[in-house]
């Protein structure tokens, strides 16, 4: 279908918007004074920050043009894919998220380093960047697709304006910049996507008595209502594999190896605020976050359902988002929608393009210079990678392009670079009889079983739970438990055949050790006893180490002891951690109220003059 | 359309399989101590684990209540 809509008015507040997170990026880039703010932001956020900011980076502009498609095919079951992530919460809460936060690992490449081998590293380094470089590929395609279609500039033109707005706030900003951005954009992004769901509901009121949503619900069919799909057909929309692509492979690994989600969690003050972070965002936000990208969908199949002269007749399911957006808001509100779809591309793909220069610094020109660089020459390497990231991106566009659909795009992406890197991830943290020989053949021979299934489809057939296989085309989700099958088999044979690990150098890298790792990342004994959180004064010290002093009695209340670890931040708690600083207590001298820091410190915590501070002891 | 594939199959498959994958999350957390149920923060992160998860079952379950209308 071939058509340009929307007003010169919905064009402008797209620029608009464009210009807003720009400037927004931009100012927060002044916090980035470090590789570590660069990176992970000073490790210093409230949970609800990362929890609104992770809305942002988990929808991408794909998942509002791929869901309402699917919304429109076959209704409510489009949610599916946000509401199973649940199941690995455990796991994730209490197992990877206090390792990769204690351990400090600085990208999951380097925890295959300390877990395995640098042969490990190597291979994970390429297949991270590959994907996440693929998936800003992907991103930047969707948007320009539509984008092409209100101002009728070029494909490929659109695809370069965008990568340049986007590269120019992360370029400068890092972590911080992405943090606040996504902050903004997960907010208009909800508000947006709730507000179509609004106004569709309003304008199928105009075609009865019955109030809007009485008249959406009588509306859908019974299986259009049913919150899961068909069990195994259609071949490509049925639960079981979809269950085993997405509600398995693409949780695991969106929760364990994404890179970008990864570093949100590390950006946070401490691990028990990343667990709350993650279980508001799965608990609260996901759902939500399913009716925003879905019901554009929704309300196209009511009116399919009832008026189905109303829509275009050549109408290709990828447009449905842009078609019913159109046709149920008026000018203005219709840029307002689409700059959120801008919103979604563009925090989706800070992330990545923030979190591939990370692993570029870290994995591969750290370990080549042997990390003797200084931090503002390793910040430049950082920026100059998040340019380097966004060109390749932009060159693999016209790749992406020759799928049948952008679903089929991401589909193969997820099911080709996900399971063995998810598969050897999961093994690593919970078993620790698994051997670094055991992960190369997981990557290379599993990875060879896996496209061996892509040329001979019998082989997955065992899988297959009676989904009908598509001639020419393969099984296309359900490929997804065979290639978990085929690399944990490998992965689980090779072990038992090879030398086991030794438990000394994989000390504190399996969920076996997470009680410790506190300790270890103290490096003495931890102190648990319940203090008071405090509020004081700053003044400047002319000491130049990088502890605190608190008084008698202020350590007093706070049950703290010399060498213990401190968060300091701005009293404000709207701010969610932008002033603060770790670090730890020193001697203690006899003024209340009072905290010494030297200049360095109030520099890195962002304090300013006369506002109070609130103390606390962190262990 | 076989409507036990199509309304309650997936949703058993969901829960058993997904649950299963759910319980032995909870049990290695439990017998490495990477939870400990003595704090009362961690047995309140329990709670919220085990909560979670019957959020999800009663939301899918209502959901194909209604929409069945049964």
């Amino acid at each position: 279908m071939d058509f340009v809509i929307g007003t010169n008015l919905d064009r402008i507040i797209i620029l608009l918007y464009f210009a807003l997170v720009m400037s927004f990026g931009a100012y927060f880039g002044k916090y980035s004074k470090s590789t570590s703010d660069y990176f992970f932001g000073g490790r210093r956020f409230s949970w609800w920050l990362i929890s609104i900011s992770i809305v942002a980076t988990g929808i991408g502009s794909h998942s509002f043009l791929k869901y309402s498609t699917k919304a429109y095919e076959y209704g409510f079951s489009s949610t599916m894919t946000y509401m199973n992530d649940w199941f690995f919460m455990p796991l994730f809460m209490f197992g990877w998220l206090p390792i990769i936060y204690y351990s400090k690992v600085a990208s999951i490449p380097e925890y295959f380093q300390r877990r395995f081998n640098s042969k490990a590293r190597f291979i994970a380094t390429f297949m991270i960047l590959l994907y996440m470089i693929g998936y800003v590929a992907i991103q930047l395609l969707t948007l320009a697709t539509v984008l092409y279609k209100i101002y009728s500039i070029p494909l490929m033109s659109t695809v370069i304006i965008i990568a340049l707005v986007t590269t120019l706030y992360t370029h400068f900003g890092g972590q911080t910049s992405v943090i606040f951005t996504d902050l903004f954009q997960g907010l208009i992004l909800l508000f947006s996507g709730l507000l179509l769901f609004y106004l569709g509901i309003n304008y199928l009121g105009e075609f009865s008595n019955l109030s809007g949503f009485n008249f959406f619900w009588d509306n859908l069919t019974t299986s259009q209502k049913l919150p899961l799909a068909n069990f195994n057909s259609p071949p490509d929309f049925n639960f079981v594999g979809i269950f085993w692509q997405d509600g398995i492979a693409g949780s695991i690994g969106f929760l364990f190896m994404n890179q970008g989600l990864i570093m949100r969690f590390m950006a946070a003050k401490n691990v028990n605020e990343g667990r709350k972070a993650a279980a508001f965002n799965v608990l609260i936000i996901l759902p939500i976050s399913a009716i925003v990208v879905s019901n554009a969908g929704w309300i196209g199949r009511v009116i399919s359902n009832t008026n189905p002269n109303i829509l275009p007749l050549d109408m290709a399911p990828n447009d449905v988002f842009v078609v019913i957006t159109n046709l149920v808001s008026s000018p203005g509100v219709f840029g307002l929608i689409i700059a959120a779809l801008c919103a979604a591309l563009m925090s989706t793909a800070d992330t990545l393009v923030n979190a591939s220069s990370a692993v570029i610094v870290n994995d591969i020109y750290r370990p080549i210079t042997k990390n003797k660089n200084s931090d503002k020459k390793e910040l430049n390497i950082a920026r100059l990678a998040s340019l380097l990231v966004k060109i390749i991106a932009v060159l693999l566009v016209p790749f992406f392009n020759n799928f049948d659909s952008i679903y089929e795009a991401h589909g193969w992406f997820h099911s080709t670079f996900t399971p063995p890197l998810v598969v050897g991830i999961f093994l690593g943290i919970f078993w620790k009889r698994f051997t670094s020989s055991a992960i190369i053949a997981t990557f290379l021979v599993g990875g060879f079983l896996m496209i061996l299934g892509q040329f001979y489809p019998e082989l997955i057939k065992p899988f297959s739970h009676g989904i009908e296989l598509r001639p020419g085309k393969g099984y296309s989700y359900i490929g997804a438990l065979y290639n978990i099958f085929v690399c944990a088999t490998v992965g689980i044979v090779v072990s038992f055949f090879t030398k086991p690990p030794d438990l000394k150098q994989i000390k504190g890298l399996t969920i076996f050790d997470v009680k410790d790792l506190k300790q270890i990342f103290k490096g003495s004994e931890i102190n648990e006893k319940k203090g008071e959180k405090i509020s004081v004064e700053w003044k400047r010290s002319n000491q130049k180490n990088e502890f605190i002093s608190f008084s008698k009695n202020d350590m007093k209340r706070m049950k703290a002891k010399k060498g213990d670890l401190v968060y300091l931040s701005d009293s404000r708690k709207w701010l969610g951690g932008l002033k603060s600083i770790h670090s730890s207590f020193d001697k203690s001298h006899n003024e209340d109220g009072i905290v010494y820091l030297s200049s360095s410190l109030i520099e890195k915590g962002l304090f300013i003059d006369n506002k109070t501070l609130t103390a606390e002891k962190e262990m | 359309m076989n409507n036990f594939n199509l309304i309650w199959l997936p949703f058993l498959y969901l829960y058993i399989v997904g649950g299963g994958f759910f319980l032995l999350g909870l049990v290695l957390i439990i017998k490495t101590n990477a939870i400990e149920i003595s704090k009362p923060n961690h047995f309140n992160w329990l709670l919220i684990l085990i909560i979670g998860f019957v959020y999800y079952f009663l939301i899918h379950f209502l959901f194909i209540i209604f929409a069945t209308g049964n």
